[in-house]
This record gives structure tokens, sequence and C-alpha cells, in this order.
């Protein structure tokens, strides 16, 4: 009998009891994919790195090293328990050339540093997909899974490396997993030779780096050592990195994946409550006389709850068990970047087991909330819902006389505002949901507004240019720069440039420690960026921290600090503090030559007269000034740094917008059927009366174009008061070295196509459920 | 006299169900008609066909030489905003307004008088049936002869040409019913003309003519004559009516 109630019941109501299944099973997928997914993606992460074993610190450099130094250092450091320096020899993109069956193509575009190594002997392995470590035969070769996902290459194609007047040709045997250099974010990638073969090529191709790799007992060490290393005067002619940082850097899209997976299925939870809430209430306003009858027959409250029940527990069963079937059978195209990023990896039992108890507890909580819903059934009378025609809400209504006053609003346009604006609290859903559509939508499609326009330049510790020269640390570190200073010296379509010299100095941090402090110094320098507080430094004591260095420091705007370089010490003012994602996000500007230091680097931004000629430009000079020196158009810098973020952030922004239209239709739908429910009686009265069915449907558009316009308007209100709070306080968590950024708003997406869209929608959905009116009539409400 | 609802050939049914049967009959301009019948012979089928509630299956209805029967949503909304007034039962005025507000809602839909005009000619009603001093009121807070008379007002506001009852003191006790009849009267008095559908044999002997329907046709017919406020010709009307139903087994 029980199934034969949910049968009919679902043949009478089929649209809104699909709607309800398909945001359970959706819910409960989401959540499952997500616990999946999360708990894939630290344990393969864990397991990678337990193979491959990352160093806890990193130091890259250029140029040669003296082992002994290094050794000895590292054996009088304390809490050290393993330490390698690796070879690497760097070669250009357009000295490879692969290939394949169908193709063959040079790496003279990708943006990554490519760095030929050997196999380490335990640490810091390069492993396959299997994790396994990789040894290659002669003529072999191991392309990082990161080449592999840019340039389509398999196994078998060949590799030809082009060097001085010789060529070696290698054939690609497997793909490999680099535990530090994984991720699209990272800026090097290393492919793997066979002993032989490195050693080999190992003078006479390139130039050669090394990276100087240390092992804690606690990786936490890192920090300390990094500081202690650098005052050693140990080779760091190039990026240092902590295993924090690595691990931050393979694992952020997949996390990010979960993070937003997670959101919204918890979005969708709540969602499917209240749609719960919704069918539950208007199939109980709609019976309310068979519940009267059954109450005075003499049915006990649990009895007519349980009848209902059982519709919604069978309905949550199904959910369940398909959202769940559908997330283990779908996990694997989610987890297939999981699988390239860090290798092969089977379901944990941990993962099907912690997925199920989700599985059911969001099965549980779903019948909680039915039964809590259907309380409402016992607070009802049987006079109330049989002689007075009392519905199950405290809906008092109001009464405000007053209607008569009115000169000239159309009469539909009266009873609607007149409704929605002393009767608002029942309207409220459909408003509040709007806003959160709103904020849910702009918020993200802001902060990708942001990201993609060129301003955001600023918040990487650079002025907003053309051309972006960087002149890398090694040997010929002064000899390049004379290059790119002729260059720059004799081009007459150059505007404007300004030359940046970063040296090191020394200060005390807030716990009273000595600390390294980078700056670049230029006549330019610190200007047009993005202050948090203060402005760029201006005379020449003064000095503009990052974020992260100012915290580190432990100081702020207009305090002194004092810097130690070269056997003396100067004391300069904080001018400002401001926002800077490369170098780790530590760096400091300031005016002053520091001219006793030597350099570590040199950059120069370059306005051109003419910026239609930027690509052009750049091509030319990195061609003239040759290797050792980066030439990079700012937009091409700037898609590197940011470009999988951006794309990153666009397909959610996409993502979300259907989410929120669709939530945003869907409650619209299922409030103003419960709506109509209740409004059944009025609406039969007005029909009588002489009001068309175009009039009411009129009035209820009106009604609801109105409360969603609310919400709309306030979303907007709240998303340009809240939207970069809510920004600015993720982004400090991420420690990416930005805390606070102006979103940059497109007017004619906030301000005009956002709500249009929505509101388009919300009046379409409407429109259609209000084709139920149709049916209304005062004679069923006599009959009744 | 003025023919103004002519009926011709409705028929009305139901699924398998034929509950009117080629109803044929005309109502005079003026005229007070009561239709009677017992339960489920389709008076109240009739009624709402007649008032455009409900589209018969077959056959015409004239309102003043228009036939009504088969216009679209719109226009017998217009029909019944402009040229008719209806009473229930149940005086089903708006919770959410007051009774003020109730009764001149029709009045500003129509649009054909001024808002001024309307609500002086709704004070003027609420005078004449007696509420005006309920008029800001909640519907929740004035009596059911109250409401009833409010639901009057709402029905004259646009000075229809037919004024449809359902049972209209059906739910009042017998002192009120009379009231409300003294100005269903009145309003008949001043020219309106008035269709009732009612099982009560005091209400149907205010009517100038009583149809009597059984099993969906028009059985009978009985003409009254024009109702005079007198007790004893009131008796006598009803003893009359009384007897003419007795014979169809009423």
């Amino acid at each position: 009998m029980n199934w034969e109630i949910v049968k009919n019941d679902f043949k009478r109501n089929k649209v809104i009891n699909i709607a309800l299944i398909i945001f359970m099973i959706f819910s409960v997928y989401l959540a499952v994919l997500s616990v999946l997914i999360g708990i894939q993606t630290f344990t393969s992460i864990a397991e990678l790195y337990e193979k491959a074993q990352p160093p806890h610190f990193l130091q890259m450099h250029k140029g040669e090293v003296n082992q002994e130094e290094i050794n000895e250092f590292m054996s009088d450091y304390q809490h050290i328990n393993y330490w390698q320096t690796i070879k690497m020899i760097n070669v250009h993109g357009e000295s490879l050339t692969v290939a394949g069956n169908d193709d063959t193509y040079n790496l003279s575009d990708c943006r990554l540093d490519i760095s030929l190594v050997k196999q380490n002997e335990t640490r810091d392995l390069l492993i396959n997909s299997e994790h396994e470590k990789v040894i290659l035969g002669v003529g072999e070769i191991g392309i990082p899974v990161l080449l592999k996902e840019m340039y389509d290459m398999k196994i078998g194609d060949h590799v030809l490396l082009t060097y001085n007047d010789s060529q070696k040709k290698f054939v690609i045997k497997e793909f490999i997993l680099d535990s530090q250099m994984n991720s699209p974010m990272v800026s090097s990638t290393r492919i793997l030779l066979s002993n032989e073969d490195f050693d080999m090529l190992k003078d006479q191709v390139g130039e050669n780096e090394y990276l100087i790799e240390a092992y804690f007992t606690n990786s936490k060490e890192a920090t300390n050592f990094q500081t202690a290393y650098e005052n050693a005067g140990l080779p760091q002619n190039g990026q240092a990195v902590t295993y924090a940082m690595i691990f931050l850097l393979s694992a952020i899209t997949d996390i990010t994946t979960v993070f937003v997976l997670l959101l919204v299925s918890i979005l969708l939870i709540v969602v499917s409550f209240i749609c719960v809430k919704f069918t539950i209430m208007a199939a109980l306003e709609e019976e309310i006389g068979e519940i009267g009858t059954m109450k005075a027959i003499g049915f006990p409250y649990t009895d007519i709850r349980d009848i209902y029940i059982i519709k919604y527990k069978i309905l949550a069963i199904i959910s369940v068990v398909i959202g769940y079937l559908l997330a283990l059978m779908t996990s694997g195209i989610f987890t297939n970047h999981i699988k390239t990023t860090f290798g092969n990896m089977s379901m944990s039992p941990t993962a099907v087991i912690i997925s199920l108890v989700v599985g059911c507890l969001i099965f549980l909580l779903i019948i909680y909330y039915c039964k809590n819903t259907l309380k409402k059934i016992g607070k009802v009378t049987v006079v109330d819902a049989l002689v007075r025609g009392k519905g199950f809400d405290k809906d008092k209504g109001y009464v405000k006389d007053g209607l008569y006053k009115s000169k000239k609003l159309p009469i539909n346009w009266l009873l609607a505002i007149r409704e929605v604006f002393y009767n608002f609290k029942n309207w409220i859903i459909v408003s509040v949901i709007s806003l959160l559509a709103v904020l849910m939508i702009l918020i993200p499609f802001n902060l990708m507004n942001t990201f993609e326009s060129s301003e955001f330049i600023t918040y990487m510790g650079s002025s907003l240019e053309d051309i972006l020269i960087e002149v890398e640390n090694s040997e010929e570190l002064e000899t390049n720069y004379k290059k790119v200073i002729q260059v720059l010296e004799s081009d007459d379509e150059i505007e404007d440039y300004h030359e940046y010299r970063r040296i090191r100095v020394q200060t005390i941090d807030s716990e009273n420690e000595l600390m390294n402090l980078n700056i670049d110094c230029g006549d330019n320098s610190g200007n047009d960026l993005k202050y948090i507080s203060g402005k760029a430094p201006y005379l020449e004591n003064e000095i503009a921290l990052s974020y992260f260095n100012a915290n580190e420091i432990g100081k702020d705007v207009n305090e002194r600090i004092i810097l130690s370089y070269d056997g003396k010490e100067k004391e300069f003012v904080i001018s400002g503090i401001y926002q800077d994602v490369t170098s780790g996000g530590y760096t400091a500007k300031s005016k002053y030559d520091f001219s006793e230091l030597s350099s570590i680097k040199y950059s120069f931004s370059v306005n051109l007269k003419d910026n239609s000629e930027v690509e052009n430009k750049a091509d030319d000079w990195s061609e003239i000034i040759g290797s050792g020196v980066t030439v990079d158009p700012m937009e091409e810098f700037i898609n590197q740094t940011l470009g999988g973020v951006v794309k990153q952030l666009k397909t959610i922004v996409f993502i979300i917008f259907i989410i929120g239209a669709s939530l945003v239709m869907l409650i619209t739908v299922l409030f103003l059927k419960l709506r109509l429910v209740k409004d059944y009686s009025k609406i039969a009265i007005l029909k009588a009366i002489g009001f068309s069915e175009m009039d009411i449907k009129s009035q209820y558009l009106i009604k609801i174009g109105c409360v969603s316009m609310t919400g709309i308007l306030a979303g907007i209100i709240l998303t340009d008061i809240l939207g970069e709070k809510i920004v600015n306080l993720v982004l400090s968590i991420s420690g990416l070295g930005i805390k606070r950024v102006e979103l940059i708003v497109n007017p004619l997406v906030q301000y005009i196509l956002g709500p249009l869209s929505l509101m388009t929608l919300v009046l379409l959905v409407s429109w259609v459920v209000l084709k139920t009116i149709e049916r209304y009539n005062i004679i069923s409400i006599i009959n009744e | 006299m003025k023919t103004i609802l002519k009926v011709q050939d409705l028929s009305k049914s139901f699924e398998d169900t034929q509950v009117l049967n080629n109803i044929n009959f005309k109502v005079e301009e003026g005229e007070f008609i009561a239709i009677m019948g017992q339960s489920g012979s389709g008076k109240s089928t009739l009624l709402y066909s007649i008032s455009g509630m409900d589209r018969p299956t077959s056959g015409n209805i004239l309102l003043c030489g228009k036939d009504i029967s088969k216009l679209d949503d719109k226009k017998i909304s217009e029909v019944r905003l402009k040229q008719m007034g209806f009473i229930f039962q149940q005086s089903y005025l708006l919770k959410n307004l007051s009774i003020r507000d109730n009764i001149i809602l029709p009045g500003f839909k129509l649009g054909k008088l001024s808002r001024e005009q309307v609500n002086q000619n709704a004070d003027a009603l609420m005078l004449k049936t007696g509420i005006n001093s309920v008029a800001g009121h909640d519907i929740k807070k004035v009596s059911g002869g109250q409401l009833q008379r409010a639901a009057i007002c709402r029905a004259l506001i646009n000075q229809p040409d037919i004024l449809f009852g359902d049972e209209p003191t059906g739910a009042l006790n017998s002192s009120t019913s009379r009231e409300v009849l003294d100005i269903i009267n009145a309003i008949n008095t001043d020219g309106k003309t008035v269709i009732i559908v009612t099982h009560d044999v005091k209400v149907a002997a205010r009517a100038d003519r009583v149809i009597f329907l059984m099993d969906g046709n028009i059985h009978d017919k009985l003409i009254l004559g024009k109702y005079e406020r007198d007790e004893e010709k009131t008796t006598s009307r009803e003893k009359l009516l009384y007897e003419w139903l007795e014979e169809k087994g009423f």
C-alpha cells in the first residue's frame, strides 16, 4: 500500500518529485565525490612523497659550487639528516625537437626552464606512474607529465637534442612524476636521462645549474635553515624553496577542486532540504482536508506522518544509492588529474568507507529533516483543517486598509506591491536565494576579472609596463646586464624604461633573529604598486616592504628598521607595505642604491611608444640579447604566472553561474507552487469578481519580480561591500602573499547583464508555473 | 420589457454525467428569478453556466443580446466585471483587504469611473446597507451578516446588469437572512435583475418567478409577481410556493 501511495503521489507531482530526486542525487553525488577526491588527493600525494622524497629545503644555483664548503656547513647544522647536490643541465626549448607519428615540433615556445638530469640515488627520485624509480638505458629519455600535457607526447616518440654542431637522439621511454616540479605553477621542469647520457652531455651542453637539497628531522626546520644557509654565503644564485611551498604548488589545483566541490555539495544539500520542505508543505496544504478527516477518524499524528514520510524515505534511499554509485563510477574522471600528477593509485578502502558513511549521513539528515517538517501535522486541529480551512503555517497575513486611497497605480500593480510590502516575510525566501545567487556568481566573477586585468601585475611587485626583462642570476649576470642596457639605450622606439637591481641585506625579525632581506633598488622602485598601507619610498632612507616581510619583521608603516650590510648599519623608515606574489612574497623596494653591494639579479620594465609592437619587440630583443635573460611582454608574464589560475576560475565561474541560476529557478518554481496552493481561494475569488487569468498572472509576476529584484539589488550591494572582504580573507589564508585585492568590477556584467539574466530566468519559470491558474475556479472551492 | 438574458438549449455534462439537458428560458430586465430544485438537480450548475463561471457543453447564453457561452477567459472576465455581480453563500471576501477595500476592488479594476467616484459609490452602498461603520475593519472582525452585505456592495459597485446569488442567505441566521433579503429586494425594486439559486422557500418567495429544476430540466415555473413588503402577503406567497413545491415532491 505504501508503494501505491508513493506511486500515486509521484504521478500527481511529477515535476516536483523529479526535481527533488535530482537535487538529492546531486547533493549525495557531490558530497561523496568530494570526499573521494579529497582522500585520494592526500593519499596520492602522501604516497608520491613517500616514494619520491622531495627535499625539505631546496636552493637552486646557477654557476659552480664548492661541494666541500656545502658539506662542511651541512654536517655542522644540527637538525639535518641528509643532503645532496644535484647537477642539472639547462637547455633551451628550441634545442629540443620532438618527432611523433603525426607531428614534429620543438619546444621553443615552452615557458618552463628545462633541465636535463640523471636519476638520484635515494632521495628526490623521479618516478613513473606506478611509483617506481625510473632507470633509463642509453638513448632513452623520461619526459615529465607536465610537458606531456602541454605537448601531447607519446611513449616511443623521438626527441632530438641539438647542441653546438651535434645532435643526440632519444626515444621517450617513460613519463615521469617529479614531486618538486609537478605543477603548472612552477617555472622549471626536469627531463630524465640515463647516467651515461647525462655524463656524456654534462660539460658539452647548455649551462650548469645545481639543486642543493637538505632533509631535516622536522620539515618545519626549513625556514631557519634558509637564513643560516644564506648567511653562510653558500651558493644561492637562484630560487630557494621550502617543503611547504613544494606541497602547496603541487596540490593547489586539486585541493581547489575538492574545496569547490565540497562547497557546492553543501549548498546543494541545503537546497535539497529547502526543496523537501516546500514539497512537504505543498502536499500538506493540498491535503489538509484529508489530514483533518484522518484525525477526525482517530488516526494518531505519528500514523499520518508515517504515510508521508515513507515517500521521502523511498526517494532518499533511491537518491543516496544512485548518487553514491554515480560518484564511485565517475570519480575516475575527476581523479584523472590526480593520477596524472601523482601517479596511479587504486581507490583506497578508507575513501570508500568514509564516502559510504557520508552517504548514509545525508540519508539520515534528510529523514530527520522530513520528520521535523512533518511535525506540523501534529499542530493542526481537526476544526482548523476541516471547518476553518486554516493552513499549516502561521500565515497571520496582514490587513491594511488603504487600497481605496490609491490614485493612479494600475490595480494589478497595486495588489501585487501591497502584498509583498506588507507580507514580505512570506516571500523572503525568493529574495534570499536571489541574493545568495548574486553573491555566489559575482564574487568569483569579479575575482576572475581582477586576475585577468593587466592591473593585476601591480600585485606582483611590478608596475604596469609593456615589457619585463629579467637578467637571471648566473656567472654572466653583469655581462648580460650590459647587453640589456646597450639594447635599451640604442632603441628609439622606447618611451622609457626603469632599471631595478636586487641586492641582499640583513635585518632582525620579530623574534629577534637575523634574517635576510632582498631589496629591489632603483629610481622607480616601489612606484605604481598596490599598497595595503602607506606609500612608495621616496627618500633614500625609506623602504617599502612586502606584506610577508612586514609580518616576518613585525613592523608597520612609519616604523624604523635597521639594515645591515657590508659591515655597516643603516636605518630606514618603512614608507609602505605592498603585496607581492613573486619570490615567495618576500621582497622589498627602496630608492637607495646600496652601491657597495653586488647584485643578485637585474630587472627592467620597459614602455614602448607604440604598444602594438610589444610582442615583436620582445622577440627581437630576446634574439639579440641571447640566453640568460628573459624578455616577456607583460601580458605573457601575467599569463605564465596566472594563466592556469585564470583558466580554472573561468570554469568555476561558469559552473557557479549555472548552479546559481538553477538554484534561483528551482526555488522560484517550488515557492510559487506552494504559494499558489495557499492562494487558491484568493485567486478563485478574484476570477469570480472579474479578474482575468492574465491579470492574476501579472500580479504574481510583479510580486516575484519585486522580491527577486530586491534580492538581486541587495546581492549587488553586498557584493560591493563584502565581496572584496571575502576574497581578501581567502587570499590572506592562501599564503600567496596577497592580503588585499581591489576587485575590478565589470559594470556591464555586475549592474546590467547579471541582474537582467537572473531576472529573466526567474520570470520565465514563473510564467510556466503560473499556467496552473487556468484550472483555478470558484466552483471547486464552493464544492469543497 | 427588454430581455436581458436568454438561455438557449443549454446543456452541461461532467465526464459521463449529464447535469443539464437543453435548458431554455428568458429573463426580462428587472425580474427577480429564483431557481429551485432538489439536491443534484443542476441548479448551481445552471447558475454558474449562465454567469460565465463555467463553460456549458453546448447551447447559447445571450446576455443583452451577446452570446457569452464561447468567450475566451479575458472577455468573459470583462463581462463578469462590467455586467454581473455575484453573491455566494460564503461571502468570499479577500482576507488581506478591509471591508471597504474589498468593495472598491472591482470598481478600481474596471476603471470606468474615477477612483474618487468609485469610493463615493462604495460609501453610498455601505450607507445603504448599513455597514459604513465597519468600512475599515478586518473581515474577521465583523459578523456574518455584515460580511454578506459587504459582498452585496462589492457585487454592485460596478452597477452590473444582473446580480447572481448562490444561496446568499445559506450561512446566515433567520433575522440576518431577512435583512439581506430586504436589501436584495430593494436592489431589485431599483430595477436590477436578480437571479438566485436557493433551496429556501422564504428566499424564493421574494422572487417574481420561480423556476423548478428536476434531473437537469426545467420542470415547472411559478409566477409570484412583484414582492411587497407586507407580512400577510409574504405569508401568502410562501404558502403558495410551499404547496406548489410539495406537489413536486420537494
